[in-house]
């Protein structure tokens, strides 16, 4: 079975968050429906590296969370960005860009 | 990092409000993803299915969770703590045995340390301790620098010197705070103008004395000590200005040093602190001020910024044949004025004061250290033993724990947080044994006329040490038994008891070699506590030479009463025969110096027979006496006579010898009759005295010392005056019933003369307070020490008896007789034992060497000593076997077989 789906390199998962939660604050599970669309349903995130990297972050001071109600008006916990989370993503987004540019070249190249 | 520490205090802290929204925000997830797969068109069951496939354990990834927000050590630790209590709480036997272990084992470690701490280590709280030091006369001659200073020399130190950026000096005196009677004394110290500010001390009331308080002719000042001024004043302002008696004269107390400050030498505290110009004030016409032979002072300085200790030296050596040759002695000969001239000043860091204390004690308390080190190594080895027990007992628990997944190193880490725990609490209670023996030990450091004060507060190197042995500790006793327990193998673990014979065996080979290296270090401490004790014995059983029993010395001190010179001798008289007067006493007598109290007067002496005696061999030591004398103190007269009512301030000088001087100053000639000539400082012969008696040899100043060639004088023909003499009082009942009519007697003859009180036995027992403080606690240690170890083999063979119990019984139903199982048991004992006294013995003769100069009249590796721990240990350890042994032997077999 051809699955389209494929695993997030290692360090790429908190990046994702990030990028995401840059629209607007969000909960867990609609993160990982973006992430999903967005990736035109290539990338899925595991809900067990999820949570622990939203804690992470949380710690991390880059991302916040505050209880509100969610579309279907029930108590969520929404993720939103800090002021240094978005310097963070800055950073990442364009050492990202670097890293995916040099590979690329590399494989065309040889 | 502030946002980090409040994030992961919070999930500490409110873990459970943490801990129910990780819930609630993941079954939202779980419910979410549910829905969208009914919205798609999946059976809600189908979609359950599929959600929670996805989803993967809840548990873990709440774990996970947990790990992210950084408190799962913490957390880990808690729980683990919290488990270990537990357990440690099912089993109070085991635990409060081992606790009380520790407690004693890390207590007596922390007790010495710290009093190494406060005698060795301990800075001065002062400022900039590093940058002072201390001031010494090398003398070519000797090969040694000494400490002590006259005034004169002081002065030029202080006026010449430009090295450091200031100096100062300060000397020791005790005086009288009493008008009259029973003394009571002040430990005064006589400061340079320099000295607080040096320091760097501030008042903590009035002022301090300062360089203007010290020139000559200076109005008499005080400075109390904090300590003094609680005491006596409780702290009152009130008490600057008002007046303090010192030996009689009003000092007016201008000010209150800092609270920590105790004095520069280490062992001892002041309690009020006088110009050093002052002195003039006690000393009346013979001022200390001007005598250039008067050794009082110490001199310390401040050492410049930036000025290198190589620096410093080479200027001191610079200044000094100036300095000396301002201050040399000039009644002294050629000779001696030219060595004078020779010394040189040396400068030595003094960051942690000076002191005595530390000289006398340095290497007993480096030898106490190492005698608990090895109590501490014993109790751990019998905690490691018990923890062995304790984890054959646990060991289904620990395959279980493995076999559902725990990784050992997780297991060993709770097995060590639980050592921990039992040496932190060990430790707790070890602290306070600590404090209680620290104030104990200090007590017996302390003599009637020394009381030691040592600043014993926790500081934070005690402290440290106390927690790193504590940990150092719990490595040691838990790591093995933590490595063993977890090395397990799952299906035999399983399977039950039969297949953990093996694991067994070698879990008792490790019994073993924890008890006999127990047994070693055992014998190693045995050995140690009894030479020692034997070295005690034979000074306390020594013949010194006199009856120190029944014997109160009074001493009186004419100069603080104001006697003139020429009423001194008659007072004296009186006094003593009012004294001999009083119910009780036997017999009176006086000298002017105390025996065995550590005071010396001696001086060359000559006779015709004396030509071959050279160097330090022709010093005699002096002593002036009355004629009851000899009588009082019970030293036999071997020959002449004693000194009479006849021997007078006119009459002939003469004196009465002890064996040794005979034998070394008149060749073994009769000496009765013959004469000798004291050597005066001078260089010239004094007038020929005339030898009337010989006494049997007694000690002289302490009771180690040897015997000196000793020569007593009639107290009648003192040179000059002296205004300090001892009544020796023999009684026929108790010493202290005997104070108050003596101080009234004495009263009678003048109100004024301050009396301190002591007896003969006090000071003989004072001058062996080093041995009696070692012996004691290598005795105590040793016999904590054979307890330990008795305990430890008891144990052992308890538990081999309990594994071996099936093995018995069937031995015993197959016809086995009761003895050759006894035999299988000791066998196992005599093993253990054997190793552990061979390689104890081995230890100890390697070892002892360090002892030797601390033992008084045996060796180092004294055959009876050893012989006798041998002995010992072998004794009390087969009785300790042969009890477990003993019950090895009554197994009955059915009851044995039944257990299978």
């Amino acid at each position: 079975m051809a699955d389209p789906r494929i695993d997030l390199p290692q360090g790429t998962l908190d990046l994702l968050i990030l990028r995401t939660l840059a629209l607007g604050p969000q909960h867990g599970w609609a993160i990982s429906e973006r992430i999903h669309q967005i990736s035109s349903k290539v990338l899925q995130v595991q809900q067990g590296s999820l949570y622990p990297a939203l804690h992470r972050l949380e710690r991390r001071g880059w991302i916040k969370a505050r209880w509100g109600a969610s579309d279907n008006n029930r108590r969520a916990k929404f993720y939103g960005l800090t002021a240094s989370g978005r310097r963070q993503l800055q950073a990442e987004e364009s050492a990202w860009r670097k890293l995916a540019a040099a590979v690329a070249q590399v494989l065309e190249t040889s | 990092m502030f946002s980090d520490l409040v994030f992961r205090l919070r999930a500490l802290f409110r873990r459970d409000t943490v801990e129910g929204e990780l819930d609630h925000e993941l079954r939202e997830h779980f419910e979410r993803q549910v829905s969208k797969y009914v919205a798609a068109g999946l059976a809600p069951d189908g979609a359950r299915r599929r959600a929670r496939l996805e989803f993967g354990g809840l548990d873990q990834i709440k774990e996970e969770c947990r790990d992210a927000r950084g408190v799962s050590f913490i957390e880990t630790l808690l729980q683990d703590v919290r488990f270990a209590a537990r357990l440690l709480w099912k089993t109070p036997a085991v635990t409060a045995v081992a606790l009380l272990s520790l407690a004693l084992g890390i207590g007596a470690n922390t007790a010495i340390f710290s009093l190494v701490d406060a005698v060795v280590l301990r800075i001065l709280p002062v400022q900039k301790p590093d940058e002072l030091a201390l001031i010494e006369r090398y003398n070519p001659r000797w090969g040694a620098a000494s400490p002590s200073f006259t005034n004169p020399l002081w002065e030029q130190v202080r006026d010449r010197q430009d090295v450091f950026s200031s100096v100062f000096a300060w000397g020791q005196n005790r005086l009288d705070l009493a008008q009259g009677g029973a003394a009571h004394l002040a430990n005064t110290v006589w400061v340079s103008g320099g000295f607080f500010n040096t320091l760097g001390l501030r008042p903590t009331a009035g002022r301090l004395i300062a360089a203007a308080d010290d020139r000559r002719g200076c109005p008499a000042v005080a400075v109390l000590s904090y300590g003094f001024w609680q005491e006596h004043y409780g702290g009152a302002p009130s008490a600057i200005g008002s007046t303090l008696s010192l030996n009689d004269h009003p000092f007016e107390v201008i000010g209150v040093a800092p609270s920590g400050f105790f004095g520069m030498e280490v062992g001892q505290k002041f309690d009020v602190a006088a110009p050093i110009c002052s002195t003039a004030i006690i000393d009346g016409q013979q001022s200390r001020l001007d005598q250039r032979s008067w050794w009082w002072l110490t001199v310390a300085g401040r050492m410049k910024p930036g000025v290198g200790r190589s620096q410093t030296a080479a200027r001191l050596q610079a200044l000094s044949p100036g300095v000396f040759d301002a201050a040399v002695p000039l009644d002294w000969s050629a000779g001696g004025q030219q060595n004078f001239r020779k010394q040189s000043l040396v400068a030595d860091p003094a960051a942690t004061g000076i002191s005595g204390l530390r000289q006398q004690f340095r290497q007993p308390l480096q030898v106490l250290m190492g005698v608990v080190g090895l109590v501490l190594l014993i109790t751990c080895a019998n905690i490691a033993s018990l923890m062995l027990a304790r984890a054959a007992a646990r060991h289904k628990e620990i395959a279980v724990r493995q076999a559902l997944g725990a990784s050992r190193g997780r297991l060993i880490r709770q097995l060590m947080t639980e050592c921990l725990l039992l040496s932190s609490a060990g430790a707790l209670a070890g602290i306070l044994f600590a404090r209680w023996g620290t104030a104990l030990l200090v007590r017996y450091m302390s003599t009637a006329r020394n009381t030691v004060f040592l600043d014993l507060s926790f500081d934070g190197r005690v402290l440290g040490f106390t927690a790193a042995i504590a940990a150092l500790t719990a490595f040691l006793f838990g790591l093995l038994p933590a490595l063993r327990s977890t090395h397990v193998s799952l299906t035999s673990a399983m399977k039950g008891a039969h297949a953990l014979e093996i694991e067994r065996s070698s879990r008792f080979r490790a019994r073993k070699w924890i008890v006999a290296s127990q047994v070693a270090l055992s014998l190693v401490l045995l050995v140690a506590a009894g030479l020692l004790l034997r070295s005690f014995a034979k000074l306390a059983t020594l013949d010194i030479g006199f009856d120190r029993n029944n014997v109160l010395l009074v001493q009186a001190d004419l100069k603080t009463a104001k006697i003139p010179p020429d009423q001194q001798l008659a007072t004296y008289d009186q006094t003593e025969s009012r004294l001999s007067a009083l119910p009780g006493v036997v017999s009176v007598g006086r000298s002017v110096m105390t025996p065995i109290s550590g005071g010396a007067w001696n001086n060359s002496i000559h006779t015709d027979w004396s030509k071959g005696v050279t160097g330090d061999d022709v010093l005699a030591w002096f002593n002036y006496v009355s004629p009851g004398f000899f009588e009082t103190l019970r030293m036999p007269l071997l020959a002449g006579r004693v000194f009479n009512a006849g021997d007078t301030t006119t009459s002939p000088a003469v004196a009465i010898v002890n064996q040794t001087l005979a034998h070394r100053f008149f060749a073994g000639l009769n000496p009765v009759g013959r004469t000798f000539r004291i050597d005066d400082a001078g260089g010239k012969l004094g007038p020929p005295i005339e030898v009337v008696g010989i006494t049997k040899d007694a000690k002289y100043e302490s009771l180690r010392a040897d015997i000196h060639p000793t020569a007593f004088f009639p107290a009648t023909q003192v040179p000059g005056h002296s205004e300090v003499e001892t009544f020796e009082v023999r009684s026929a009942i108790p010493p202290s019933v005997l104070a108050a009519p003596i101080q009234a007697a004495v009263a009678g003859v003048n109100r004024e003369i301050p009396l301190e009180f002591h007896t003969l036995a006090g000071l003989a027992d004072d001058s062996m307070v080093q041995e009696r403080l070692l012996a004691l606690l290598s005795g105590f240690f040793g016999a904590l020490a054979l307890l330990l170890a008795t305990i430890g083999l008891y144990g052992t063979l308890s538990y081999l008896v309990t594994q071996r119990q099936a093995e018995f019984g069937i031995r015993m139903a197959l016809g086995a007789q009761p003895g050759s199982i006894l035999r299988l048991v000791m066998q196992d004992l005599m093993a253990v034992l054997g190793g552990g006294v061979a390689a104890g013995v081995c230890i100890s003769l390697a070892t002892t060497r360090l002892l030797q100069q601390m033992l008084f009249g045996l060796g180092g590796r004294d055959a009876v000593t050893l012989i006798g721990a041998v002995a010992v240990l072998c004794v009390v350890a087969l009785i300790a076997g042969y009890i477990p042994a003993r019950r090895a032997m009554r197994v009955d077999p059915m009851v044995a077989l039944r257990y299978e």
